[in-house]
């Protein structure tokens, strides 16, 4: 199973996706139904403010002409697997994973993208499902870096380059991948996360518009999950 | 019914209504508090029952690296020297420096492990794998977050570094099964390379370890 050849837009076609460039942001608002995610003393629930997050995010990355997709727009909490599926069934997508934290500096904002990995292909062109991360992890950390250095621009505190982490959500993605931790539910008031939604959205948007022209994406399908487990 | 009885009967609902509403949420919350307090104490049962440390008396005392974190610096470890009696034996030495990580540092701020997490067994395969089973709490007490789990797992990896060097890679069961993640983000379906500055994941080097039974720590795979 490989991405079929890209094809012609015949002149005056309707304007589609263009094949092998960046086109779909899929966002992740982590957790969600009975998983609440971290939730802080003052009752903010990380499943709900990352929903808030990815709706901002959305349209200042519809703003730039982005087709976005994201794992769930409602309260329910799709597997691990379910969520990299929607990412994987796209072409020429990245995948942002939303995060609120536990801990942290109160108003700062972390990218971590997965360690490298093993090669995902054992040789049949398809890529192993466990490992689909594999073959985006550089540039998975170059996306990290940029959305990082966006937000260390707005939020004080913040690291100035993504870190490595072995996020589970990321291993299975078959796209650059990235999760965006914000510090955190353990706010006093609610109102200084609510105040981040705004930068936070800007800085991806500004990211991903700015590593649209380095995204070449590989020749490569995932396998469907189950398969090479 | 004359209209003085309709007053009363409505005042007498209303004031039903404001009752349960302030009612309620506190009976809400001591229900979730009582739950809490019963799963804490379950957990600390559980962790009484298990043998403690190994320490022979013959063991000599060294100075062991544990690292915590640091209210300094956010999302980072320190090393802190401490003398314990270590065994030479790398396992039981394993086991002797992890169950002091998870004691925890006078300033109870800077720890990585829940304190009411404990660690069930140890083993070292010969591949220099340590196969680290502990307690669920450790993934439902832990704060959960990327930034936290990741402090916890690396606070683990780098102690075993600092004290075990035949320790190559760590392997982290959760009630003696493998678990897909600590506490919803960091992977633990993978090993975590020791003796490296950047935690990443490596593919075990041999079939992973059975499922361990609780019951019985001893029974080694």
């Amino acid at each position: 199973m490989v991405w079929p050849a890209p094809s012609q837009t015949p002149p005056g076609a309707p304007q589609t996706n263009s094949p092998g460039t960046l086109n779909v942001v899929v966002l992740d608002p982590a957790h969600g139904g009975t998983d609440l995610g971290a939730r802080g003393t003052e009752g903010i629930r990380e499943s709900e403010v990352v929903l808030q997050f990815a709706a901002q995010v959305r349209k200042a990355l519809e703003a730039q002409g982005f087709q976005v997709v994201q794992t769930r727009e409602g309260n329910e909490n799709p597997s691990f697997d379910d969520r990299s599926a929607r990412a994987n069934a796209q072409r020429g997508a990245v995948f942002i994973s939303l995060h609120v934290a536990s801990t942290g500096l109160a108003g700062t904002a972390r990218v971590y993208t997965m360690p490298d990995l093993p090669s995902a292909n054992d040789g049949s062109g398809l890529i192993i499902w466990d490992r689909a991360q594999a073959p985006f992890t550089t540039l998975s950390h170059k996306l990290g870096n940029m959305v990082q250095a966006e937000l260390a621009r707005r939020f004080k505190g913040s690291p100035a380059e993504a870190q490595v982490a072995p996020v589970r959500q990321l291993r299975t993605t078959a796209a650059p991948a990235i999760a965006v931790e914000i510090s955190s539910v353990s706010v006093a008031d609610r109102t200084t996360l609510d105040r981040m939604i705004p930068g936070v959205a800007e800085a991806i948007a500004r990211a991903v518009t700015a590593f649209k022209p380095t995204y070449v994406v590989p020749l490569i399908a995932p396998a469907a999950p189950g398969v090479h487990r | 019914m004359n209209t003085r009885w309709q007053i009363w009967l409505a005042m007498v609902l209303l004031a039903a209504v404001i009752g349960a509403a302030l009612y309620f949420p506190a009976l809400r919350h001591q229900v979730n508090k009582a739950k809490e307090l019963t799963q804490k104490t379950a957990e600390q049962a559980r962790r009484e029952l298990l043998p403690p440390a190994p320490v022979a008396s013959g063991d000599p005392r060294v100075k062991a690296k544990m690292f915590w974190g640091t209210r300094e610096q956010d999302g980072k470890l320190s090393p802190v020297t401490v003398e314990l009696p270590l065994s030479s034996d790398p396992a039981l030495r394993a086991k002797q420096v992890l169950n002091t990580l998870l004691a925890g540092p006078v300033d109870p701020e800077s720890r990585t492990l829940p304190p009411d997490a404990a660690l069930l067994a140890l083993y070292l395969l010969p591949d220099g794998t340590a196969v680290a089973d502990f307690s669920e709490a450790i993934g439902t007490s832990i704060p959960s977050g990327i930034q936290s789990e990741q402090l916890a797992v690396d606070s683990i990896a780098r102690t075993l570094e600092a004290n075990i060097p035949q320790v190559q890679r760590l392997k982290i069961l959760i009630h003696g099964q493998e678990a897909d993640t600590l506490a919803g983000h960091l992977d633990l379906t993978q090993t975590f390379p020791v003796n490296t500055k950047i935690l990443s994941m490596v593919p075990p080097t041999t079939e992973p370890p059975p499922a361990m039974n609780p019951a019985n720590p001893a029974e080694k795979p």
